[in-house]
């Protein structure tokens, strides 16, 4: 890749941001490309060398914050007009409580994903406790002279014991994905906004 | 390294790489290689991140026929070298209180 297909793509994937912060990132790595050719290296090695446009975008994303992300994108080109304002007002009982339903519907799906989660940890707990008691059962019955009753009961206190460990394994993974999808909620909403022009 | 040392580190880095005379970007990519690892766009975060906190001042000057943008350290910056020097100091101390533990067991 040349210079200027590394800067095009780079100036397209952080159309997001405010223009003059895009045009001051693409003359920093303009320059550092430039004194790479100086040295001696030609212009593939020292794109090669800046490392992928991906990954300078993920980096840029990451450090940019979401505010700063949120306020470039909601400012809008132009200034309003006065009847624009009027009909958002008036139109604020409206759009205002859609925009919250959105956003509680949102939080409640979110909610509910770990509502689960505490239930299977729950119910894996649960399935450990009774296997105790069950076992602690079974020894008493036996004790008791019951035997064939008492080595029923053990033996489902086995089984349970087994399904809890089961269920603890796939209560871990559920939560370490779920874990995962939180931290993945920031990254995912700033690259929304910093690529808005290509995506529509 | 974990971040928010390598972070805090990399700015002293950096200020470091232009204390004795200003300097530009691939140069203070080359000057910190052999030490800690910069990408070039931690390198640009950094020195925005100093520029605003006034550590250090830019200016473009004429090099080869196209403009370069050379970094020279504040008088804020060379303190924050030195501020740097003292809590050295104490993360010394700290580091051998913890190894010192460490060793008790």
């Amino acid at each position: 890749m040349n210079k200027e297909v590394f800067l095009a793509q780079l100036e397209e994937r952080l159309s997001g941001l405010p223009a003059d912060d895009v045009a001051e990132r693409l003359a920093f790595y303009a320059e550092m490309i430039d004194d790479r050719v100086e040295e001696g290296l030609s212009e593939e090695d020292a794109v090669a060398q800046i490392g992928p446009v991906s990954r300078i975008v993920e980096q840029t994303v990451a450090e940019i914050p979401m505010a700063k992300l949120v306020r470039e994108r909601v400012k809008p080109n132009r200034r309003l007009q006065a009847w624009e304002v009027i009909l958002l007002i008036l139109g604020c009982p409206i759009w205002l409580s859609l925009l919250l339903a959105g956003f509680a519907v949102l939080f409640s799906a979110y909610i509910v994903i770990w509502a689960v989660l505490i239930s299977l940890w729950a119910a894996d707990t649960a399935c450990g406790v009774a296997s105790a008691g069950a076992l602690a059962a079974g020894i008493a019955c036996v004790c008791q002279g019951d035997g064939l009753q008492g080595l029923a009961i053990i033996g489902a206190s086995i089984m349970l014991a087994g399904f809890s460990i089961l269920l603890f394994f796939a209560c871990r993974a559920a939560t370490a994905a779920a874990l995962h999808m939180t931290r993945a909620i920031a990254p995912g909403i700033k690259s929304r906004f910093i690529r808005k022009e290509n995506v529509r | 390294m974990d971040m928010q040392l390598k972070r805090g580190l990399l700015d002293v880095c950096v200020l470091a790489a232009i204390k004795s005379k200003d300097s530009y970007g691939y140069q203070i990519i080359k000057d910190v290689k052999p030490y800690i690892q910069l990408s070039e766009s931690t390198l640009y975060t950094i020195l925005k991140r100093l520029e605003t906190s006034d550590m250090l001042t830019v200016r473009s000057a004429e090099h080869g026929g196209r403009l370069r943008k050379y970094y020279h350290i504040t008088e804020l910056g060379s303190k924050r070298l030195e501020d740097f020097k003292t809590e050295w100091q104490e993360i010394v101390a700290l580091y051998q209180f913890v190894t010192g533990e460490e060793d008790k067991k």
